[in-house]
């Protein structure tokens, strides 16, 4: 993030502006997650697969990177547009996640008492989730405590609130990658019954927010590491952490313990 | 400020995050699509023009090659040019313009949503590559769309990043609308342009991530295995249905009101008077269809089976549309009320949008009702309702936008001529096409069949004619789309403001704009209004 202050400085512009994070970013995207996924799955040719992912995984994480420093040290159009864009944002994310709790539902519901269905293990392990919602409300803690160490300019206490809910959100992860190992060792997996369709998806597409929610951690970390915050994107990242938060309760309640 | 912008810089142009640039590239992919799709109607048309295989390769798979131009044409009309041509292309170019903005909120998010279209287009034309052509026409309705030997994660990454780059936008520009207008612009002061665009993303916001939903879940059903749609694991196929359509009925507005808000533009430039009712058109019209939007779904799914109570509902809420889309269009129409009107090419489209709107709107009211519905839906009638309000009409919304805005997108005049010319044969030849299609819909042509010899005779007369149709609206888009290309390059230098508007985007900037819109930064008094005509 060396010297890419250049423009968005003056009130009125007058050359093209231009940022070749976008497309690195849109390029990434769609060899490391729409090639990569077509050739591997559809095609079975995961020698292209992997070939896909390799192009396109740099080439994302350079655009990330890009556009962490230029958000950094640029001038926005308007201040303080952000932290109001991201609740809009998340919005349209809260009817991802109503798509999937009414299809959940919409099987729940027609299968009346054959509920659940066969091959559903008669033991689901129901105290690791509270664990785990013990682990994802403590790190949304720490990570406003990492936001008050900020406010008060204190550099040394905001990396380490910050690395402390990494940790815990890595930790949560990890509980459901021991969980999903479990799981299909006792021959639960996707494709088993209704139960497991919706367990699978709704806690996957849960966990890859979690996932999106600690890129977002770490790249501020990066940053912070460098010496640079960003009052709206440290502000934004954190109100999507606890988004992601509330929607682990509705995964909890609905999807283990209803 | 036009020294910044001499000579052509590829490097500007593909990294650029100006929002101007960006509506220039909406344009282009979304011309792109149309023309593929384009094309694939032409095969449509000359497939059905003959009751047998026509231009199929034999009786047996022909049926699949067909359903492979259905898909593109359909995916491609839809996500690939009307959405983005209108709420990327003319929204892009002209809301921050409109409302005196130097640029969007996020320039570099709206780069990223116009390389996510971008990317949706080449996974879309993946379809002429892979040996497993998608076949699901656009709604990729399961069980077919599991059990289809063609490629749906193809159909399904198309949806996904189109549908990311719409939420995106919306993101964007609703924060850019809301926050960014000119000092002292109030909400009734908005061109009307802008209000469809803010009622629309609204929609574009709550809608779009159920569509999204709806295709990742059929790409767990089809490669992972899942039941959500699984009838005989406790899933269920109607859910998709619903599913879909709670997104894609919406989506129906998302391109109806940015295309109302163009003509509004124009009509009332042209005629130079003031919007009549102003704020019944806002606020009875475009307000209250995202209010019911929400709502009229399950139209789509009369025949799909339902309780009576759910279908009388649907059938009192989808009629109830006609409420605040005729106010919109008594407004339109009150627009040219004793105006002077200058009868140019984006008027022309103009005039025969108000044709369009009666004729789609008035056969929509049977399929509305249940009793008829039975009778007319999934007929070639459908079809043709369907081309008429939301194809035709909204692609002549697009036209007349590039046609109206061209110079000051290009700073060149279009051929008025060629245009006319152009307009004449998309006219004359969609009534060609789409009135033998209502009248055979009656008599109970089925849609998207291809081989209909079991029907009667005189159905392939009617659909020659309707092919015969099609090529006229295929000279017809050829003249106009190249009267762009060459207009822009050969056309006269256009003065600033050639129709004499009094809107922000033409009083108050250069002909075209430079970085950063306005030479000074804009603020407009309580009297002002784009449309102070009198």
């Amino acid at each position: 993030m060396s010297n890419s202050t250049t423009g968005h400085n003056h009130a009125q512009a007058h050359h093209w502006e231009t940022s070749a994070a976008p497309l690195l970013v849109v390029l990434g995207v769609l060899f490391a997650v729409v090639f990569c996924f077509v050739e591997w799955i559809t095609y079975n040719n995961k020698m292209l697969a992997i070939i896909c992912a390799g192009i396109g995984t740099p080439l994302l994480l350079a655009g990330i990177a890009k556009w962490t420093a230029e958000a950094l040290t640029q001038k926005p159009v308007m201040e303080g547009l952000t932290p109001i864009a991201l609740p809009i944002f998340i919005v349209s994310e809260v009817f991802i996640f109503m798509g999937l709790f009414v299809s959940y539902w919409t099987m729940r519901l027609s299968a009346g008492p054959n509920w659940p269905p066969a091959g559903t293990p008669t033991d689901m392990n129901l105290v690791l989730p509270i664990i785990m919602t013990v682990i994802l409300v403590a790190s949304s803690f720490t990570y406003h405590i990492a936001e008050i160490k900020s406010e008060q300019n204190n550099m040394g206490g905001f990396r380490l609130w910050l690395f402390l809910s990494i940790i815990l959100g890595a930790i949560f992860l990890g509980c459901t990658a021991y969980e999903y190992n479990h799981l299909i060792h006792i021959n639960f997996v996707p494709s088993t019954n209704a139960y497991s369709t919706a367990f699978y998806s709704i806690t996957g597409f849960h966990a890859s927010h979690v996932v999106v929610g600690l890129g977002s951690f770490l790249t501020v970390l990066i940053a912070a590491l460098a010496g640079k915050t960003n009052k709206s994107l440290t502000f934004c990242v954190g109100l999507y952490w606890h988004f992601v938060d509330v929607v682990w309760f509705f995964v909890v309640s609905q999807v283990y313990y209803w | 400020m036009s020294s910044a912008s001499s000579g052509f810089k590829l490097g500007e142009w593909i990294f650029t995050t100006d929002h101007k640039r960006i509506g220039v590239l909406y344009l282009i992919g979304s011309i792109a699509a149309f023309a593929v799709a384009g094309l694939m109607a032409l095969l449509i048309r000359i497939e059905q023009s003959s009751p047998g295989p026509t231009i199929v390769s034999d009786a047996y798979t022909g049926g699949d090659q067909y359903n492979v131009w259905l898909y593109f044409h359909g995916a491609a009309m839809i996500l690939g040019f009307l959405i983005p041509g209108l709420t990327g292309f003319a929204a892009n170019y002209l809301l921050p313009l409109m409302i005196g903005a130097k640029d969007v909120a996020f320039p570099r998010i709206n780069a990223l949503s116009v390389w996510l279209f971008w990317a949706g287009i080449v996974v879309a034309l993946l379809t002429f590559i892979v040996p497993d052509k998608p076949d699901v026409m656009w709604t990729g309705y399961p069980p077919y769309s599991i059990t289809t030997a063609g490629n749906t994660a193809l159909y399904v990454f198309t949806v996904h990043l189109m549908g990311f780059s719409s939420i995106l936008a919306a993101v964007n520009f609703l924060v850019t609308i809301i926050y960014m207008r000119a000092p002292g612009m109030g909400w009734n002061q908005l061109n009307m342009f802008v209000w469809s665009c803010l009622t629309a993303l609204i929609i574009q916001l709550i809608f779009v991530p159920v569509l999204a939903a709806a295709v990742t879940l059929l790409l767990f059903d089809r490669y992972l295995g899942t039941h959500f749609f699984d009838p005989a694991n406790g899933g269920d196929v109607l859910l998709y249905q619903n599913l879909f359509w709670f997104y894609s009925h919406p989506a129906v507005y998302v391109i109806f009101l940015p295309a109302m808000g163009i003509f509004y533009e124009i009509f009332a430039t042209m005629a130079k008077n003031p919007i009549f009712n102003y704020k019944a058109a806002v606020y009875g019209g475009m307000c209250f269809i995202v209010l019911i939007s929400g709502e009229v779904w399950i139209h789509h799914l009369y025949y799909s089976g339902m309780p009576d109570w759910l279908r009388i509902g649907q059938m009192i809420t989808t009629l109830m549309i006609s409420v605040p889309v005729g106010l919109m269009t008594i407004s339109l129409f009150g627009t040219l009320y004793k105006g002077a009107i200058t009868f140019n090419v984006p008027m022309y489209y103009g005039t025969a949008a108000l044709y369009l709107l009666l004729i789609g709107g008035l056969t929509g009211i049977p399929l509305a009702m249940t009793v008829m519905a039975v009778h007319l839906g999934e007929t070639s009638f459908v079809h043709a309702h369907f081309h008429f309000i939301m194809g035709i009409f909204s692609t002549f919304a697009v036209f007349a936008a590039v046609d109206f805005w061209f110079p000051k997108i290009a700073g060149k005049m279009l051929n008025e001529k060629q245009g006319k010319l152009g307009f004449w044969f998309n006219f004359i030849g969609v009534n060609i096409t789409f009135w033998p299609l209502f009248i055979i819909g009656v008599e109970g042509m089925p849609r998207r069949y291809w081989d209909y010899s079991q029907f009667p005779v005189h159905f392939g007369s009617y659909h020659k004619i309707a092919t015969i149709g099609a090529f006229i609206v295929a000279i017809g888009m050829v003249l106009t789309i190249s009267n762009w290309l060459i207009s822009a390059i050969k056309g006269e230098k256009a003065p600033s403001n050639p129709w004499g508007s009094n809107s922000l985007e033409w009083t108050h900037t250069a002909t075209p704009p430079g970085p950063g819109n306005f030479p000074t930064p804009v603020t407009v008094d309580a009297n002002w209004t784009p449309y102070n005509y009198k």
